[in-house]
């Protein structure tokens, strides 16, 4: 990390020119990755990422340098050359950073390394043994493991000074089932803000079941049918469908410039009343929650959606000047390659009053998706897409034969007014979020609910 | 400390620490970008990076570590952790240091040009404010045009405690446009790149014209019945497609029992009319190299043809496990990622059809101009996809209308053997894929 003296000096440089505020964010981070295939470690690899990012702003416009040279030299070198792509000179200013003290939520009992990698190794292959021995029709299981200890330091113009560490772990299980020439995988890949103690906290045999559940079953599977139907979407993962559908057009990367179908409707109804919504990063050890986010400020629970009403956005500050909205504690990158902007952390649907077996027992007709895949959206259109990893035909309120294949298309604004049952069963899924500023680590989750009507997409025309 | 003497350094501690050979894999980047909003420059990076991975032999297993901070401290930690990687590794992994090939094996390649580092920050902004000044002037229905260009300039070097020392740079420009028009209720959104090694080329006007008269060419799009249509996946989609299943050639993947194509090698695995090439000596494309991550002599060669895959792509260690030579395929997805196996620039060969004589051919059916979610709808293992996609409908050979909430559904290896025609416009974008469009005799598609 840098010294105070050297940070005053960097963002005095910064803002040599006409910015007005000015940001140094320095990363320091260590990570392991392993890889066993097949039983056997196929790679494993450590290292250090060290890179400061600095960010200059004027209005709302921006400028953002970033270097892995941490000289004095290069740093004002940097920071000046960033600022002369503004216009103006600058005023006089005094710069007197205050370290803060920080709200420590996410507290880390064992360090990743501190863990002997012959221990990750064990884990490693306890999951592909139970995902092996699943079933006979199993012929590859592949693990990765992945830790990661990242120490960032922010400091800014208006005297700021945080520091901040980030410990993180996540176990990949993908088993994949053979018939013949056809293959199925199913994965499953849990992970926390934590360090090793996640493996005592969870089952890891529990995942690589599943894992190995999910490939074993899809490979008996036949095609699901296409065309538009009732869609029970299962809790934990299922969340993906409202971080598609409606959490990123929610960020002011897209509301700010009004390219979001949510830009100015506060107060409006956007969703059905059964839907209400939060982003919190403020769980204590969830895989998307921080201590404080990528501009040092910290996180908050956040109230997106009440009973169908929009009730807030995820804010940055410099979306924030566009919007006249004070930030949310959502500003977050992927490393200091990246200018931070407004992103999800853990973004979930509220618990309803129904179970899930009265949800499944008044369905008629439709299809229920256990387990989701991943899924993308376009802010301007509204437009989503996500894959159903493991899905069931419903029929006369019973689940029925598992389908393959399945996708899910619509609008976000449709989507979110046919919410028309949400269980009380929330759990929440991690995965990994890419947006303009890179891929970080996010949870999404629901409780188990009902679309009343949602394009599947299939290779089946029947009904 | 500079990287050739931080290598030296390592390779003379290394070597005291029990390693037998290693090798340095540095590589740097320099970039530059400007984005405009509303004729306000709303954003402008300026970035430098480096970053180096060692890895290392050791009691016949391969230990790797990488950094991002080359101060002379950092040279142990890279050691020590290298050498416990290398300790959990499994002793046949068959993975070597590459003892290095004669010079003249390695083809020149020229993929730097003198000029582009001389257009002045000035030039570039102007070029943007045109492009999104042409965007609004072109309809009333333009909502916003959001406009970047920007320049890389990246090196990369490999050496070995065999002696071996390789390096080769590059660089090129990019601009982008992302357009959204309203009509009513109505949004829509197109994108257009331009990539070259040449700021001249850049065409403010052109790609400009591009987004916009695609995103207004889509308002008021309507999903058709679902069933069983011919379509043409026009050039972009045909390459996003041989993009998102390209990792089924690799023949780490196959060993390892993730491609359907193992052990299809002299085997027919697609219409008798397509053939893909990959070619690591086009200059322009970005994964244009003399040699691959490994320093391995890199060469062009069919992977597909005639439909017969001829061979699988291979690094040192697979090509071993199989008795062959190395193809020169051996690739790194970051400095900092461990050895495996990708193609170069990889392209399906084109054909004679014009695309018109594609639609043509085709009578009715659907374009398709646009698939999302590639990530999740399409499995590199199964080969399977369903994804969410839109293009036009087509009637007799004519474009009637535009279609969106569509999916589109199969198997990539089933939809490769249902080509019917290959189009003449074979097409990169920014890059190392490319394809022509292809007429496909039929797709699963989901709608109303």
């Amino acid at each position: 990390m840098l010294a105070k003296a050297l940070l005053e000096d960097c963002i005095t440089a910064a803002l040599s020119t006409g910015g007005d505020f000015a940001e140094v964010f320095v990363e320091d981070r260590f990570s392991n990755t392993l890889a066993l295939v097949g039983g056997k470690v196929d790679s494993s690899v450590s290292g250090r990422e060290y890179g400061i990012g600095i960010r200059i702003v004027q209005g709302t416009n921006c400028v953002y340098a970033y270097t892995n040279d941490g000289s004095r030299e290069s740093l004002l070198r940097v920071a000046k050359a960033a600022a002369e792509a503004l216009p103006g000179v600058s005023g006089t200013r005094c710069l007197n950073l205050l370290k803060g003290a920080l709200p420590q939520v996410n507290l880390i009992h064992a360090l990743p390394h501190t863990i002997d990698k012959q221990r990750k190794v064990a884990l490693m292959t306890r999951a592909y043994q139970i995902a092996k021995e699943y079933d006979p029709i199993i012929s590859q299981v592949s693990v990765r493991y992945f830790d990661e200890d990242q120490h960032v330091q922010i400091a800014n113009s208006s005297g700021l000074l945080v520091e901040d560490r980030r410990v993180r772990t996540r176990t990949s299980i993908t088993a994949i089932a053979s018939k013949g020439a056809e293959k199925q995988s199913g994965t499953y890949a849990p992970g926390a803000h934590m360090g090793f103690e996640f493996y005592d906290k969870i089952d890891i045999d529990t995942y690589a079941r599943e894992a190995a559940r999910i490939a074993s079953t899809m490979i008996h599977a036949d095609y699901a049918p296409s065309g538009r139907m009732p869609v029970i979407i299962d809790n934990e993962f299922g969340g993906v469908i409202f971080h598609e559908a409606c959490g990123h057009s929610l960020e002011a990367t897209s509301v700010a410039k009004k390219t979001s179908v949510f830009a100015d409707k506060i107060g409006e109804k956007i969703a059905s009343e059964a839907v209400s919504a939060v982003d919190d990063g403020t769980i204590p050890n969830a895989w998307g929650s921080l201590n404080v986010d990528d501009e040092g400020h910290p996180t908050r629970r956040n109230l997106l959606i009440e009973n169908g009403i929009l009730r807030g956005y995820l804010v940055d500050m410099l979306n924030g000047r566009r919007m006249q909205a004070k930030a949310t504690g959502n500003s977050r990158r992927q490393s200091y390659k990246f200018a931070p902007t407004s992103r999800m952390t853990n973004t979930f649907i509220l618990p309803g009053p129904y179970s899930k077996d009265e949800i499944i027992a008044n369905t008629e007709y439709g299809l229920f998706a256990r387990y989701m895949g991943g899924g993308s959206v376009n802010p301007a259109t509204g437009e989503f897409n996500f894959a159903v990893n493991e899905a069931y035909m419903v029929r006369n309120g019973k689940v029925m034969e598992p389908v393959r294949g399945a996708s899910l298309i619509g609008k976000g604004s449709e989507i979110l007014m046919r919410i028309d049952m949400v269980a009380n069963n929330l759990a929440c899924g991690q995965g990994m979020c890419g947006s303009l500023s890179g891929s970080v680590p996010t949870d999404v989750g629901q409780p188990t609910l009902r679309v009343s009507e949602i394009t599947v997409g299939g290779r089946k025309g029947d009904k | 400390m500079d990287v050739q003497s931080f290598a030296q350094a390592l390779f003379t501690r290394g070597r005291t620490m029990g390693f037998r050979d290693m090798e340095v894999y540095a590589s740097s980047r320099n970039q530059f970008r400007v984005g405009v909003f509303k004729t306000e420059i709303d954003s402008y990076t300026l970035a430098e990076s480096r970053g180096l991975m060692f890895r290392g032999l050791i009691n016949g297993k391969m230990g790797y570590s990488f950094t991002e901070n080359f101060a002379d401290e950092g040279l142990e930690t890279l050691l020590k952790d290298a050498l416990e990687n290398a300790a959990i590794m499994d002793g046949d992994a068959g993975e070597e240091i590459f003892a290095g090939a004669a010079p003249d094996n390695y083809t020149h390649i020229d993929a730097f040009s003198e000029s582009l580092p001389e257009v002045p920050a000035g030039e570039k902004i102007a070029w943007v404010k045109a492009v999104e000044g042409q965007a609004y002037a072109l309809d009333n229905r333009v909502f916003t045009a959001q406009v970047s260009v920007g320049d890389t300039f990246g090196e990369t070097l490999i050496m070995n405690s065999h002696g071996l020392k390789l390096s080769h740079r590059d660089n090129f420009a990019a601009g982008y446009i992302s357009a959204v028009v309203k009509e009513g209720a109505d949004t829509k959104q197109s994108y257009a790149f331009v990539a070259a090694r040449d700021f001249t080329r850049f065409d403010a006007a052109k790609l400009a014209k591009e987004a916009v008269e695609e995103a207004l060419s889509l308002l008021g799009a309507e999903p058709v019945p679902s069933g069983s249509y011919p379509v043409v996946l026009r050039k972009d989609v045909a390459l996003t497609f041989l993009s998102t299943f390209a990792s089924s050639f690799s023949a780490d993947a196959a060993q390892k029992g993730m491609s359907l194509l193992k052990g299809k090698v002299n085997e027919r695995i697609m219409s008798e009319i397509v053939t893909i090439i990959d070619d690591p000596h086009l200059a322009e494309r970005p994964n244009a190299s003399p040699f691959d991550a490994e320093g391995f002599p890199t060469r062009k060669k069919a992977v597909v043809e005639g439909g017969v895959l001829t061979t699988l792509l291979h690094n040192q260690k697979t090509a071993k496990k199989e008795g062959v030579m190395s193809t020169g395929n051996a690739h790194k997805a970051a400095y900092n990622a461990p050895v495996g196996v990708a193609h170069s620039n990889f392209y399906i060969v084109p054909g004679q059809n014009c695309y018109q004589a594609l639609l043509t051919q085709m009578g009715d059916g659907l374009i398709i101009t646009s698939i999302q979610g590639t990530h999740a709808g399409a499995n590199p293992v199964s080969g399977d996809f369903s994804l969410s996609a839109y293009g036009y409908l087509v009637k007799g050979g004519q474009v009637v209308r535009p279609v969106n909430q569509i999916t589109i559904a199969g198997n990539f290896f089933t939809m490769l053997c249902d080509v019917r025609a290959v189009g003449d416009d074979l097409d990169f974008g920014v890059g190392a894929i490319g394809a022509p469009s292809l007429f496909i005799g039929s797709l699963a598609v989901a709608g109303t």
